[in-house]
Formats: C-alpha cells, sequence, structure tokens
C-alpha cells in the first residue's frame, strides 16, 4: 500500500495539475453529467435543435448533458481529428493521488450509522425474546463499530488515482486489492454524480464506461466538485487524443 | 415491409397459452359467484370478448408493425400504443439469427433476431416472418453489411477487392464443419450440464426420506450407498444432457460466407444465425473432464452482440469436434499459435490444498454437528474418507492454470471439470485488472483479469490468469496495456484494418450511435 497523502487532497497534484479548471461553466449542476468523449468541441447545438429523435452525433458537443441515459456510441469521426491532435496528453496527466479526505468522514459517519442501527437492532432483539445479559449484544455492536470503521479509514487510504499518458490506473481495496488500467482509448463516455449526501459534502463521483463487461467497476468517489468537472473535461480530452476507430 | 400474415393468429394462440392459467381460473371460478345458465353464458361471453380482444391486439400490432432495409440502416416502426421506431445501422450489426420452433416449422414461420453490441436484449425481434424471407433478410444484411464497411474502406482510399454481389449467397458459402453423427454420440456422452442437476435432485425429493434411512443405517450400508446414489444422479444427468444436447445440436454444419461464420442446428427446433468475423472479440476453447479424455472440444466465437440463447450472449461456433480441428479452427479465426502455457508458482498449489483442506473441515464438522444433534446416525468422519482427494484436486486444479502472451493475443486457461482457454486478441482488451484477496497477498500471489467488450464476460467467465506471482501479474498487467496500445497504434497505419470494423463515417452521422429510438406516446411496451 502506498502512502496515503493524509489530509492534503492537493499533495498529488502534478505541476500542471489545475489549469483545465479556467473553462468551468454552469453546466456542472445535475446530478448527473454526461460527456460524451468522442464528441467534438465542435457545433454547439442549442436545445431546440436536438429534436426529439434519436441520435447524441448530431453535434451536441459539450452540452449533451446527461439528461440521456443511454450510453452514446463510440466515435463519431473527422469532426474529432482536429481537437485530437491539439491536444497533448502529457500535459494532461494526473499525477498519483487520493480522495479527498472528506469522503473518509463521509464513510466514517456512515460506518457509526450502521453499526448503531444494527446495534440497536441486536439490543433490542436480545432485550425482546433473548434471556442474556445485554453485553453480548452491546459487544456485537462495539466490534461492528470498530471493523467498519477501521475498513473505512482503510478503504480511504488504499484507494490511489492516477491518469497517466495512456490509461487511468487506479488502486482500491482493503480485503481484495484491486489494480485497474483502463486505457484512454476504450473510455466510452464519463459521467459525474453527486448524490444528496455528495452535494452537501461538495464532493463528486466521476463513473469512467467502457464496452467491457467489468466497466462499472471504473468509479472514483470523493473528489471535489470541481476537480471532478475538471477530471471529466480531461478524460474527455484524452480520450479524443487517444481516438480509435475499432468499435465494439 | 410486414410481418408474416399467419404470424396474427400464432401470436394470439401463444398469448391464448400464456394466459391459459388465467382462462382456467375464470372458467372455474365465476360459477362460485353466479349460478346456472347465467354462469356459463357469463363465462363464455367473457371468454368470447377476451379472444377476441387478444386476435385484435395482434392484429393491430401486425397492422402497425412494418421494416425496411434502407441504404444505411435497417427501419422498424412498431408499437400499438406505443409507438417506437428504430434505425440500426447495418454497421453496428453484430449477429443476425434466425429460430423456427417445431410449431414455426409447420406454418412456415421464423423469428429472426438481431443483435448489435450492448443493450440487454435483441435490437430487432421479428415475430414472425416466412421462412424465405428470414433468410432473404439474413442474407441480405450480410451484405449491406459487408458493402457499408467496403464503403467505408474505399472513402479511406484503400484498395477494395471487387465485390462478388453476383453471385447467389449460397455460392459464395464453403462448408468449413459438419457433425457426423459419430461426433453427435461424443456431444451426447460428454455433455454434462449442471443446469439439468437441480431438476434431477427435484426429481429425488419424494425419495429422500428412504435415502436417509438408508444412510442412516450402518457405516458399511453408507458407504455403499452413497457412491450408487451420486452414480445415479450422475447417469440422469447425463443422460438428460445427452438427450438435450442432441436435439439441441442436431444437424449442426458451420459456413464460412465472406467474413462471417453461419451455423444451423437443431432437431425439433431449427436455429440459424451468423458470427461476424472481424467482430469476433476472444475465442474459446472448452474441454470437460470427458470430453479431455476422448480428445475432443468445443470452440465458442465471442462477439459483443447480446445472443439469448442458452449460451448467454456468445454463440457455440463448434459444438463438439477433434481437438485438432478446434484448434484448427480457431487458429483460422483468431490467427495464433496456441503457445506453451505458463504455470502459476507451485505455492499456488499449496494455496489449494489449504483451501480445500478447510472445505473438507467444515463439512466435517457439519458432519459431526449432525451426529451429535440425532439428524444422522451414520459415523461423522464418513467424510474424511475425502481427505486423500484433497492434495490430488489441488493438482489438477493447479495442472489446469495457464497463461501465456504470443505476439498479437494473451491466452489463459482454466478449471478441471471444464477447461477453458480464452484467446483474445490484444486490440480487443477494454480494461486490465489485477486483484488480489487478503489470501493472495499471504502468498504474493495475485489474479489477473483482462476484459473484453461481451456480454459472456458477465457471467464471470471472463479471461484470467489465477494466482501469478504479484509482481508477474503487475507486469502483465502493463505489458497487455502497452500491446493493446502499439497494436491500435499499428493499425491506425494500415487502413484495411483500421476501417475493418470502424464506425459510420460522419455523412452518416445520425445513425452513428447504434440502433436510435423514436418514442412517441406514453406506456412500456416495445414492440418485441
Amino acid at each position: 500500500m502506498r502512502g496515503a497523502s493524509g489530509d492534503d487532497p492537493d499533495s498529488g497534484e502534478g505541476p500542471r495539475g489545475s489549469d483545465g479548471g479556467d473553462e468551468t461553466d454552469g453546466s456542472t449542476n445535475p446530478a448527473t453529467e454526461t460527456a460524451a468523449v468522442t464528441d467534438g468541441e465542435g457545433e454547439r447545438a442549442t436545445p431546440d435543435e436536438r429534436d426529439d429523435q434519436t441520435t447524441r452525433h448530431d453535434g451536441s458537443g459539450e452540452s449533451s448533458l446527461g439528461d440521456d441515459p443511454e450510453p452514446p456510441a463510440t466515435e463519431t469521426g473527422a469532426t474529432d481529428a482536429v481537437d485530437a491532435s491539439e491536444i497533448d496528453p502529457a500535459e494532461l496527466t494526473v499525477d498519483e493521488r487520493s480522495l479527498h479526505p472528506r469522503i473518509r468522514t463521509i464513510w466514517i459517519v456512515r460506518a457509526i450509522g450502521w453499526s448503531l442501527i444494527l446495534g440497536a437492532i441486536a439490543v433490542g432483539a436480545t432485550w425482546q425474546w433473548l434471556e442474556i445479559t445485554l453485553l453480548a449484544p452491546v459487544g456485537f455492536a462495539a466490534a461492528l463499530l470498530v471493523l467498519t470503521v477501521t475498513h473505512a479509514i482503510l478503504r480511504y487510504r488504499a484507494w490511489q488515482y492516477e491518469f497517466r499518458e495512456d490509461a487511468i490506473y487506479l488502486e482500491r481495496g482493503v480485503l481484495t486489492r484491486v489494480r485497474t488500467v483502463v486505457p484512454f482509448v476504450r473510455i466510452q463516455h464519463v459521467d459525474t454524480a453527486r448524490g444528496p449526501v455528495d452535494r452537501v459534502a461538495g464532493l463528486s463521483t466521476l463513473v469512467v464506461y467502457t464496452a467491457g463487461s467489468r466497466g462499472a467497476d471504473v468509479t472514483i468517489p470523493g473528489i471535489e466538485a470541481e476537480r471532478a468537472d475538471e477530471h471529466q473535461r480531461r478524460l474527455k480530452q484524452l480520450a479524443i487524443a487517444a481516438e480509435d476507430d475499432t468499435a465494439v | 415491409m410486414k410481418l408474416h400474415p399467419l404470424s396474427v393468429p400464432y401470436r394470439a394462440a401463444r398469448t391464448v397459452g400464456n394466459l391459459f392459467v388465467i382462462l382456467i381460473f375464470a372458467f372455474f371460478g365465476i360459477p362460485q359467484f353466479l349460478d346456472g345458465a347465467f354462469a356459463v353464458a357469463v363465462t363464455g361471453l367473457l371468454i368470447i370478448v377476451g379472444l377476441l380482444a387478444i386476435l385484435g391486439w395482434q392484429y393491430a400490432y401486425y397492422r402497425r408493425y412494418e421494416y425496411e432495409l434502407t441504404d444505411n440502416t435497417l427501419d422498424i416502426d412498431a408499437g400499438v400504443l406505443s409507438r417506437r421506431s428504430r434505425e440500426i445501422p447495418y454497421g453496428r450489426i453484430q449477429n443476425v439469427s434466425i429460430e423456427r420452433s417445431i410449431v414455426q416449422r409447420a406454418l412456415g414461420l421464423a423469428e429472426v433476431r438481431v443483435e448489435t453490441a450492448g443493450g440487454s436484449q435483441s435490437e430487432a425481434h421479428l415475430q414472425f416472418v416466412g421462412k424465405a424471407e428470414a433468410d432473404r433478410l439474413q442474407n441480405e444484411l450480410s451484405d449491406r453489411k459487408r458493402q457499408s464497411r467496403e464503403e467505408r474502406t474505399a472513402a479511406a482510399g484503400a484498395e477494395v477487392a471487387p465485390g462478388e454481389t453476383d453471385t447467389t449467397p449460397a455460392d459464395r458459402r464453403e462448408l468449413l464443419f459438419e457433425m457426423t453423427s459419430r461426433e453427435l454420440l461424443v456431444l451426447g456422452i460428454v455433455s454434462l450440464d449442471s443446469r439439468i442437476l437441480p431438476l434431477v435432485f427435484f426429481a429425488l425429493t419424494p425419495f429422500l426420506s428412504e435415502i436417509g434411512d438408508l444412510l442412516g443405517g450402518s457405516a458399511g450400508v453408507a458407504v455403499l450407498v452413497l457412491p450408487a446414489i451420486v452414480l445415479a444422479i450422475y447417469l440422469a444427468t447425463g443422460i438428460l444432457s445427452a438427450a438435450y444436447a442432441v436435439t439441441n445440436y442436431y444437424g449442426f454444419r458451420l459456413w464460412e460466407m465472406d467474413d462471417e461464420l453461419r451455423y444451423e442446428r437443431g432437431l425439433l427446433q431449427r436455429f440459424s444465425g451468423t458470427i461476424p468475423l472481424p467482430k469476433v472479440q476472444a475465442v474459446t476453447i472448452t474441454e470437460n473432464v470427458l470430453a479431455r479424455r476422448f480428445g475432443y472440444a468445443s470452440l465458442a466465437a465471442e462477439t459483443a452482440g447480446f445472443s439469448p440463447g442458452q449460451e448467454g450472449g456468445s454463440e457455440a461456433a463448434v459444438p463438439i469436434a477433434r481437438r485438432d480441428r478446434v484448434v484448427e479452427l480457431a487458429e483460422s479465426i483468431e490467427p495464433v499459435d496456441l503457445p506453451a502455457f505458463e504455470r502459476p508458482p507451485k505455492r499456488a498449489r499449496t494455496r489449494y490444498v489449504a483451501r480445500y483442506s478447510i472445505v473438507l473441515g467444515i463439512l466435517t464438522a457439519a458432519s459431526y454437528g449432525a451426529v451429535a444433534a440425532g439428524w444422522w446416525g451414520g459415523q461423522w468422519w464418513l467424510t474424511l474418507l475425502a481427505a486423500p482427494l484433497v492434495p490430488v484436486a489441488a493438482h489438477l486444479k493447479w495442472r489446469n492454470l495457464g497463461y501465456a502472451l504470443t505476439d498479437d493475443h494473451v491466452v489463459t486457461r482454466n478449471g478441471f471439470w471444464s477447461r477453458t482457454t480464452k484467446i483474445v486478441p490484444y486490440h480487443r482488451v477494454q480494461t486490465v485488472v489485477d486483484t488480489q484477496t487478503i489470501f493472495q497477498r499471504r502468498r504474493g500471489l495475485a489474479t489477473l483479469h483482462v476484459d473484453v467488450a461481451g456480454s459472456r464476460s458477465l457471467v464471470s467467465d471472463d479471461s484470467k490468469a489465477l494466482d501469478v506471482d504479484r509482481d508477474v501479474a503487475a507486469e502483465l498487467r502493463e505489458t497487455i496495456t502497452t500491446r493493446l496500445l502499439e497494436d491500435l497504434a499499428e493499425r491506425d497505419e494500415r487502413p484495411e484494418d483500421r476501417f475493418q470494423d470502424a464506425p459510420i463515417d460522419p455523412v452518416e452521422s445520425e445513425a452513428a450511435s447504434g440502433p436510435t429510438r423514436r418514442d412517441t406516446g406514453a406506456g412500456g411496451s416495445q414492440p418485441e
């Protein structure tokens, strides 16, 4: 396990780490925002240009927001070529970094919450139906609390992600350590998702989809909202730069 | 174009069949509340109205269902209350399959399914067209798929071989494989379908108490009876599996046509389907323990299309054939020489010994508990008789593991009971994952998963190198990723390859995102 970068989420940031954030636009608030990676920055369709039929490829550009639940298709074509040549993947990489510490707090609070609920049920059930001392269920709850909180802390410590020049690299897992490499060429689309708890904490979850069956595995929780949007943009550009025609 | 007119009464009859339980209830239920002739009249009326409604609905479905082969897409307009029109670009079509049950064959009907990548159901499901029309559709779609690919290649400035469109499909196809009755027999013998096991157990339930009495007797009787029961279960499963496999694969034939494989099979229900070679994601060779014994194997070519067949996403290209023939066919689909496999380190085997010992320990504890609690009158130590099997099982598991990297492919092998060898070309790899459970970490082992696009992998049948050394796994992960990118870059330089299965060009970009939908009206009814 690599040393976690402690409480400073920025410690792993590369020198160019934050220069992608200059184009924050207003479209970052929907709970799920989908950036179809293969759409160029070309023509941007206004909402009324997007007729009710079907396709996401008639230039919905960056504004293809999350109102379309279906995954976008893989590639368009010529319009991307211009963009691809202008992107330098080396400028967009993100050095190895851990999640924002607030997600650890969320996980710990959640662990405590569940332990308390389960503990309360155990205590209640014992009190109601079993003629034994309440020490047992209380001990159970305490053990559960320690285990789940430890798990939450270790889980945070194990989480690590990195945008390399050609792939996303993730490392995570407490009991089972999982290391995933997702080449940018394989990215189908990228979501940022923000549940209610995420929104309160100002965090966001980045979900990267591939055509593979393990695609749902590629979820990075606990990223600051603006950074998640920025990552999303980066991934989009990196995916365009790495464009590939071997569609499924 | 329209569906076959006979599909109206056939679909109606099928709906009635599905509603049979409700009809029975109506028939016997209503007279409880009313009496005499009135009840009969009401029941009869309801049934007649119901039948008319079903017939009317199916007629409306038939009237509304319209499909058409346009220049670039297969268009389907359907839906009675909620209407949907769908356009499927030819370039995105993966498999086209035809299915004909015995009744459908008598009526001259056929069911056609068109699969694209993604989606949990067939993108087009024509119920039902005539037999000739189904064949025409299959051929026509193949032709158009090929044309759309050739057009793209031409657009990229590459040399295009002149299309042979003037010849009939039957002339162009070449028979690759035809199952002999001997092979069918072997298939029947070696096919052991684990899905049939629950059925056999269910059939055994009435005799459970007798079996329990027998086992509860002296240890000597139990030792004799237990293997007999296991043998009986095995034989019953085997016979049912054999019957299933033989009816399913009777008359199996495989052709190569242009760049597709076509197969046909089935005794009562006939199946026919296509496997597009440029879209093959992975090739799997499966040999179960019996097939290995006889030197036979089966071959499956995996595409990303979802086929609702029993293979769960990919159709067996060859259900059974001599191993060398299967390897030869596999090599013709994916140009690969099956290499010598690297085995995981010996400590992996130690791990299996430990694992199986623990399982045996738990079983023994359970049997001890059962004896102590008086549920079972036998001897608790009987399970320990299996102890000598532990090292054997561990060794067999270990022996059948393997992985290898060739110039263009990653090949993995797993399983003793059913040994599967998966061949994945680097350029089809989607993600590379290595996992280490807490037990693997103790021994410095890791499992490497290679994920491809496809539906078969969903059932945890993915390509993996189990229990390799931790450092080797990390190295493999990086090597495979690098080779994937190199391979893609190489293909970029060779237009004929690059456009082999490229997406539709921007001119057709309206249709480029796979099947497209227009939904009008509310409600969840979808064309089937």
